[in-house]
């Protein structure tokens, strides 16, 4: 909110503030009260003076141009203008040689087209005040020459914009903001006049009033002016509203804006003579019924909301926006002013759900003092009478059958000593509450113990801690002490899954990964276009559904559902890198991906995804030639290892089983099997979508369900003792067909094996020129120890020969 | 004769010893001399045909003699391998200046690593971690934190919504109530994880990160808020930090602050990062709000408690400076692979 310090002058001293604005500022935002900008309009208008045009000649070598000699008081300055709608005799604004003008524009001693020129007169737009503008201003006769401009037009006025958090609805008007002011500095509160001069008639003859939605309107109060002249507001009014950023819109729309920004009351006035059957009426809508808003937009009320009414439509949503049917114009000749308390609720449930914010609902919806409604009435009343004439009623309705009470709180001193940490006084305690408004009674019998009675325009306070802040608040926070609690109890275990992601990135990590982090909404059409059939994720093991978990109010289509991969992101991340020129890169993601489960609940499950692109090798050192995806799998092993998995496998889906995920590589790609149940994928990413999107180098992704590999965790496990004997090798190549899977010859090696080996692995495996087509040659290594003793030879032949005679029996291979 | 012989064997080997140009050359003259059937073992033969008084003397003399040529051997056999190591390392010598093979390194995402940081800190000082549901009641994000329905309040929190009852968690409080309602007290824990706000632009991404803490117990007061932030943040950003307090409104504190610890680069004198008022707003605090309790159905007075809470990616770009936003979720390796630890 905009606070003119002049304004707020008008209800407290803070004329000492003028000069150094950013103290008050400090004691504002101290108190909660953020200050976030502090505006001085006077600064900005140094050097810009009232001139009065002595002559006007042309300028002898422009004929566009005019010469005018200018007196600013005491001097006369010759300055030279382009414009054309001034003459000898008017008084201008000039900006003298100093002056800088928005848009940084130094104006400076300069010589036009060969002739002196020592300022320059502005027109409005020139000096930032208007979007735009027809030539230079003239301004009215009695302006006086020499004169600040800033000073004569009141632009010396210094603005705050306040940040007013949602509990403080009392500081949102010029007059409440005051009252907190007086509160923090001890000075002396003004109320402004506000006793209007009446006449005989009544209102309550004018215009019927009936409160039918009581339980939304506690108060309303209203009165009759008869005979008003609609029009401009006075200089001095427009100059009020428009310091604090409104429109001045006419002379009656502005009063009720004034008192608003004043008071904080905000308040509607009617054309009395287009309220139907003279009779206000005030009740929730009528379910379908339409309305239109003052500027002109048809909304069709749901009958939740609160209504102003005639005798058979409404002319206004309550509290929130009037009618298009019930306005003040020009034609205007009387009104019925309204000055209300709605219930905040009511009036923010109107405002939200029609999206229609304004001033007023803004207000009403945080709290606005029922206690004021008959002084905005009043104060209102008097300024229209000033401004616009006019006949006002006498007999103002006020309908207010209950009033609303603020409940008493009871709070000891003690209290407050033992939330703040540091002992409260007592004097400074009742003394606090009572500049707070509050009545304060001691409670006998419990020694510094009091009822507080909190003022009906304290909404937030409530309760004994509300009045514990109040203390605090007053006090000073600075005032807090430093302590630290003890804690007389073990602490509780970490979440589970929070350690075992730590554990998870260390591990991934250490392999060489850059950990990424993606939202986790995507735009269900390109995450669509991109998984292709769910299907293959679900047979990869992912609890994934084919509803997808919509966003209501989505920023954009790019993030309107919950995502329900990790791939989908870490691709797009791929696909980012490796256009800004980042040839290879090694990313993993740890996070949720959502599905809507069998019950329609939302699940919410634990993923790892990996993205990796080019060759993890040096420029000059290009020795490691392997498909990446082989990197990945060595990564995911490393973590089953550290996780304590020994029992996995990977799996080939069948061809034709149409497992394979869309974005994927259709022969490199596997399933992994953890203890009988798929929880992943790993495989090379698709060369079309490669192609696609221009990626010239070998890309891989892989995802794990992490919920899934975390069973059972943490799982124990026993370190084995280290035999000293001596490890034999064997070696053996195979020449087997392309279709025999390595992984199988492997497994049935270490089943025939058993006691003796204690590795096996393959240490080349050749498909080419030189082999025969549908054959390749698999060199694989055994490494045998005997943990009790030396390995002797007959004990080595017995293990060879039982392994190559499983594998003659299982694949028909032998060795070449 | 034969000893004169013996004399021309030691002088022609010493002269032979010396003049091997390689170890493995001295080692053939070794055989050569000293050998199985080298010229030593030779003349010993002749020692047969000697008169039997002579024998003696010419054992002793051949005895001699083959210790000096073992001697000798020995001599230049260190320093032949001396000469030969040289050259061997001289001819391996590298460029040293070559860049050394370079393996990619792992790094923390900043966002994980303020976390892991932050973490770190308050476990020492008992507190425990916990996490939550992202799609979240709206009991749990609001209601049960003060911030009833129709409440303005709300709007200052800007709502991703999922169904009438769902929304993505505006922030990490309901984690709060999901302990408060199901773990023995007094407690101490810490919640955090993404957190979703429809409010994108230079400085606000719609999905950002949060950690909070929140203590219980039978006499918590605002001091030991204040005491426990100044803690953190003298760990977290280093020692001799400030922070100071003011006045703010959480619907879920009361009473309520926004935390400003004094500005880690500038340590207060004023600098950018801090735009010149020495002071950061690091995050929120406040005491627990009676009315939390009393959703969470805990008995107040007899308990109290306070909370805090901070923007993981403001952490980052505090202790970082990391200077625009958008990075976060960018993840431009690049960007990423400064994280080191």
């Amino acid at each position: 909110m905009k606070i003119s310090l002049k304004w707020l002058q008008d209800y407290v001293d803070v004329k000492e503030f003028f000069t150094k604005p950013e103290e008050l500022a400090e004691a504002l935002t101290r108190a909660g009260l953020e200050v976030e900008e502090i505006t001085n309009l006077a600064k900005d208008f140094n050097h810009v003076v009232v001139g009065h045009i002595l002559e006007k000649d042309k300028h002898p070598n422009a004929d566009k141009l005019s010469l005018c000699r200018v007196s600013t008081g005491d001097v006369v300055h010759q300055i030279v203008c382009g414009a054309q709608n001034h003459k000898a005799g008017d008084n201008v604004i000039v900006a003298l040689p100093g002056a800088v003008l928005p848009g940084n524009f130094a104006i400076k001693k300069s010589a036009v087209r060969g002739v002196d020129s020592a300022g320059m007169l502005c027109s409005l737009k020139e000096l930032g005040l208007a979007k735009e503008s027809d030539g230079i201003e003239i301004l009215p006769k009695e302006a006086p020459v020499g004169k600040p401009y800033a000073e004569y037009a009141g632009y010396d006025d210094i603005t705050f914009e306040l940040k007013v958090t949602p509990n403080r609805a009392d500081c949102l008007s010029h007059f409440g903001l005051a009252r907190e002011v007086a509160t923090l500095t001890g000075k002396e509160l003004k109320a402004p006049e506000s006793a209007p001069k009446t006449s005989t008639q009544s209102t309550k003859s004018a215009i019927a009033l009936d409160v039918k939605a009581f339980d939304l309107c506690p108060r309303y109060t209203g009165r009759f002016i008869k005979g008003v002249k609609v029009g401009p507001s006075p200089a001095w009014l427009k100059k009020r509203i428009e310091s604090v950023g409104l429109n001045s819109i006419n002379n009656i729309v502005d009063v009720t804006n004034y008192v608003m920004m004043e008071l904080g009351q905000p308040l509607h006035a009617f054309d009395a003579n287009f309220i139907g059957g003279k009779k206000i009426v005030v009740d929730r809508a009528v379910a379908g019924e339409s309305f239109i808003t003052l500027d002109g937009t048809e909304i069709k009320l749901t009958g939740e909301e609160l209504t102003i009414r005639d005798a058979s439509h409404p002319v206004c949503l309550a509290g929130v926006v009037g009618g298009k049917n019930s306005g003040v114009s020009e034609a205007t000749a009387d009104i019925f002013l309204e000055s209300a308390y709605f219930i905040p609720m009511s009036a923010r449930k109107t405002s939200r759900s029609h999206g229609i914010d304004t001033d007023s609902a803004y207000r009403f919806s945080r709290g606005v003092d029922p206690d004021g409604a008959l002084r905005g009435l009043n104060r209102a009343t008097a300024l229209i009478l000033e401004v616009a004439g006019g006949e006002a009623f006498g007999d103002p309705h006020d309908f207010y059958p209950n009033p609303v009470k603020k409940n008493p709180v009871t709070i000891s001193v003690q209290t407050v000593s033992d939330r703040l940490g540091y002992e409260a006084l007592e004097d400074k305690f009742v003394d606090f509450m009572k500049r707070l408004g509050c009545q304060v009674t001691a409670v006998s019998g419990s020694g510094a113990t009091y009822s507080i009675l909190p003022p009906t325009f304290r909404f937030d306070l409530e309760q004994d801690m509300d009045l514990v802040e109040e203390y605090a608040r007053l006090n000073g926070y600075e005032h807090i002490p430093e302590t630290l609690p003890t804690f007389a109890k073990a602490p509780s275990n970490h979440d589970k899954v929070f350690m075992l992601n730590r554990s998870t990135s260390d591990v991934v990590r250490a392999e060489g990964y850059q950990q990424a982090f993606n939202f986790a909404f995507v735009g269900s059409k390109a995450e669509k276009a991109f998984t292709g059939n769910i299907s293959t994720l679900k047979a990869a093991g992912f609890a994934i559904s084919e509803k997808e978990i919509r966003i209501m109010n989505p920023l954009n289509e790019e993030m309107d559902v919950m995502r329900s991969t990790l791939s989908f992101g870490l691709f797009k991340n791929l696909n980012t890198n490796f256009h800004y020129g980042n040839m290879m890169g090694r990313l993993f993601e740890i996070g949720s991906t959502f599905s809507v489960k069998e019950d329609g609940a939302y699940g919410e499950s634990a993923h790892l995804g990996f993205a990796l692109w080019g060759k993890n090798d040096n420029l000059w050192n290009k020795s490691l030639h392997y498909p990446i995806v082989f990197e990945l799998k060595a990564t995911v092993e490393a973590l089953l290892k550290t996780l304590n998995i020994s029992s996995y496998t990977w799996v080939t889906p069948a061809a034709g089983a149409s497992e394979v995920p869309a974005f994927m590589h259709q022969g490199q790609y596997a399933q992994l099997l953890v203890e009988g149940k798929k929880v992943g994928f790993i495989g090379t990413l698709h060369p079309v979508l490669l192609d696609d999107n221009k990626i010239r180098v070998p890309a891989a992704i892989g995802e794990f369900d992490l919920d899934q590999l975390y069973k059972g965790q943490p799982r124990p496990y026993r370190i084995q003792s280290v035999s000293k004997f001596p490890v034999v090798e064997r070696d053996f190549a195979f020449v087997m067909p392309k279709t025999l899977k390595v992984g199988d010859v492997l497994k049935d090696i270490r089943k025939a094996a058993s006691g003796l080996l204690l590795n096996v692995d393959v240490f080349d495996s050749y498909e080419g020129d030189k082999m025969e087509a549908g054959k390749k040659s698999v060199a694989i290594r055994l490494w045998l120890q005997d943990k009790n003793g030396t390995l002797q030879e007959n004990q080595i032949n017995e293990v060879t020969t039982k392994v190559l005679e499983s594998l003659k029996k299982n694949f028909d291979l032998s060795v070449r | 004769m034969s000893l004169t012989k013996l004399d021309s064997i030691k002088e022609s080997a010493l002269a032979a010893f010396k003049a091997a140009p390689g170890t493995k050359e001295l080692y053939d003259l070794k055989v050569q001399y000293l050998g199985k059937s080298g010229s030593l073992t030779e003349i010993m033969k002749e020692m047969a045909s000697l008169p039997k008084e002579e024998k003696p003397l010419f054992g002793k003399k051949v005895n001699e003699v083959k210790q000096v040529l073992e001697a000798a051997y020995t001599e230049a056999e260190e320093s032949l391998k001396k000469s030969e190591i040289s050259a061997k390392m001289a001819a391996e010598e590298l460029d040293m200046t070559l860049p050394g093979f370079v393996r990619n390194k792992g790094s923390q995402h900043p966002v994980h690593m303020v976390i892991d940081e932050i973490f770190g800190i308050m476990s020492r000082i008992g507190y425990s971690v916990r996490t939550g549901p992202v799609i979240e009641k709206d009991y749990y994000n609001f209601e049960a934190l003060n911030i009833p329905a129709d409440h303005p309040a709300r709007d200052m929190q800007d709502t991703f919504f999922i169904d009438k009852t769902h929304v993505l968690r505006t922030h990490t409080s309901p984690i709060q109530i999901h302990s408060l309602e199901t773990e023995e007290l007094p407690l101490r824990v810490i919640g955090t994880g993404p957190v979703f706000r429809c409010d994108s632009d230079i400085s606000h991404l719609p999905n950002f990160h949060q950690i909070e803490a929140l203590c219980v117990d039978e006499k918590i007061s605002m001091a030991d808020l204040k005491g426990t932030i100044s803690f953190f943040v003298r760990e977290y950003f280093g020692p001799g930090l400030k922070t100071r307090f003011r006045p703010s409104f959480f619907p879920f504190t009361e009473p309520s602050a926004e935390v400003d610890c004094s500005c880690p680069i500038c340590k207060g004198k004023g600098c950018s990062l801090c735009k010149q008022s020495g002071w950061i707003e690091i995050g929120g605090c406040g005491l627990v709000n009676p009315k939390v309790f009393q959703s969470a159905k805990i008995e107040y007075p007899k308990y109290q408690g306070f909370a805090f809470g901070f923007g993981v990616e403001r952490m980052a770009i505090i202790k970082y400076g990391i200077e625009d936003i958008r990075l976060f979720p960018e993840n431009d390796v690049r960007f990423l692979r400064q994280f080191i630890k």
